[in-house]
């Protein structure tokens, strides 16, 4: 990769515009609703509040299709691979809003069953406290979300997974070069053993005679 | 006159039950988990009694308990009567933690199936004879039972993937005359990867 992709200028930083312009207006979430949160977000949702004015009024009920996992309510440890798997089929780019005490942090569920906190098994982009908290502290996430959206360079992004991808391709076909010299090795010293011993086996059926 | 001056004698001769003393506010016996069966039966069944309605079973230990001596847990039954409105009685029986066992009463009140389930898996009691006593509440990965008092307050046990309930859930609907024709590859679990999942502790 060049040095100039790396960098931004006048074509990459607007793309970034664009592209976090449309992301942050459209932000679906997947409600992932356990707890009483869940009923503060679906006020949220209701024309008293009103989720649509910024562009979040489709939720969606599969994580292919939504860009916030809202994890509202508790987590317990049965459930907690389930979230997982959730959160692993989301498509990129995700974010996650950690809604409620329940979910930051266990919160009064100090017990042998309850999960303490839901970075435990995913990271977290946005934590709301609050037990539940009003549809307000939710709409400030969102704005949140919303600003750290803004900040993300998809160009930027773009390149360092590129880089990953480069250096995961050359760390294999080093791999593989080392472990093809190993077995090359390997064969030649199988193939000269083999002919040694049938030297041996010859040399043994007809001795010739020594300083011949 | 109250029904359980004239229920208790009859249990008394018949079962060989004793009075709870530390009962104020209900009327409570303490029954053998030898005649426990003959004893609900009775109470559902009788004409005097008529226990129609298994309220909870509920499980005790009674460990560091003030001024305790007896047998570590006991287990209790809390029965209803619909024909005569308002008559209760609760049956205790006390388990030792040498011998866990009591006897099961899923097949005189369905609801006990889940209940001595729950039992079984907060307190590790044993019902002898009951079709599925599995872990109701808690997943397949725990260790332990966590209402016991001797288990840590603070420790935690992750399960590591999602727990396989499909077996169950078809045997309930064979139960109900359904049939499962085929199965999809997806929900299997893979056996490789079954409880060895992403999450760690």
């Amino acid at each position: 990769m060049t040095p100039e992709a790396q960098e931004g200028n006048i074509f990459t930083s607007s793309l970034d515009f664009l592209v976090n312009w449309g992301r942050k207006n459209s932000l679906w979430p997947f409600p992932y609703g356990t707890a009483c949160c869940a009923i503060e977000f679906m006020s949220t949702e209701t024309a008293r509040y009103d989720l649509s004015r910024i562009g979040s009024e489709y939720v969606r009920f599969t994580p292919r299709q939504s860009d916030v996992l809202l994890v509202a309510g508790t987590i317990t440890y049965k459930q907690a691979p389930i979230l997982k798997r959730i959160y692993e089929q989301m498509a990129e780019p995700r974010w996650v809003i950690a809604m409620g005490a329940c979910a930051c942090s266990g919160g009064f569920y100090d017990c042998y069953c309850t999960v303490p906190g839901i970075d435990h098994i995913i990271p977290v982009d946005v934590y709301i406290g609050g037990c539940p908290p009003r549809p307000e502290s939710f709409f400030d996430a969102m704005f949140d979300l919303q600003k750290k959206v803004e900040d993300e360079s998809y160009m930027k992004q773009r390149a360092e997974r590129l880089k990953e991808q480069i250096e995961d391709i050359k760390r294999k076909s080093k791999e593989c070069r080392e472990d093809l010299v190993l077995r090359k090795n390997e064969a030649c010293e199988m193939v000269s053993n083999t002919v040694r011993s049938k030297v041996n086996d010859v040399l043994d059926v007809f001795p010739f005679k020594k300083g011949r | 006159m109250n029904f359980f001056e004239t229920l208790f004698p009859v249990l008394e001769t018949k079962f060989n039950v004793e009075k709870d003393a530390s009962a104020h506010w209900d009327h409570s016996v303490i029954a053998k988990a030898s005649v426990l069966r003959d004893l609900i039966t009775f109470l559902k069944n009788d004409e005097s009694s008529k226990m129609e309605m298994l309220l909870d079973i509920v499980g005790i230990d009674y460990l560091g308990f003030q001024d305790y001596e007896s047998p570590r847990f006991a287990v209790e039954y809390v029965l209803k009567s619909i024909s005569r409105p308002g008559n209760r009685v609760r049956v205790k029986v006390f388990v030792s933690e040498q011998d866990l066992e009591v006897p099961t009463i899923s097949n005189l009140y369905p609801i006990a199936n889940w209940q001595e389930r729950e039992v079984y898996d907060q307190y590790g009691i044993i019902f002898t004879g009951h079709p599925d006593l599995r872990r109701i509440l808690n997943h397949v990965e725990f260790e332990g039972h966590p209402l016991r008092k001797d288990y840590p307050a603070h420790r935690r046990q992750w399960l590591s993937t999602n727990d396989f309930l499909l077996p169950a859930l078809e045997k309930r609907l064979e139960s109900k005359g359904y049939k499962v024709v085929e199965r999809s590859k997806e929900v299997l679990p893979n056996e490789d990867e079954y409880l060895t999942g992403s999450i760690q502790e």
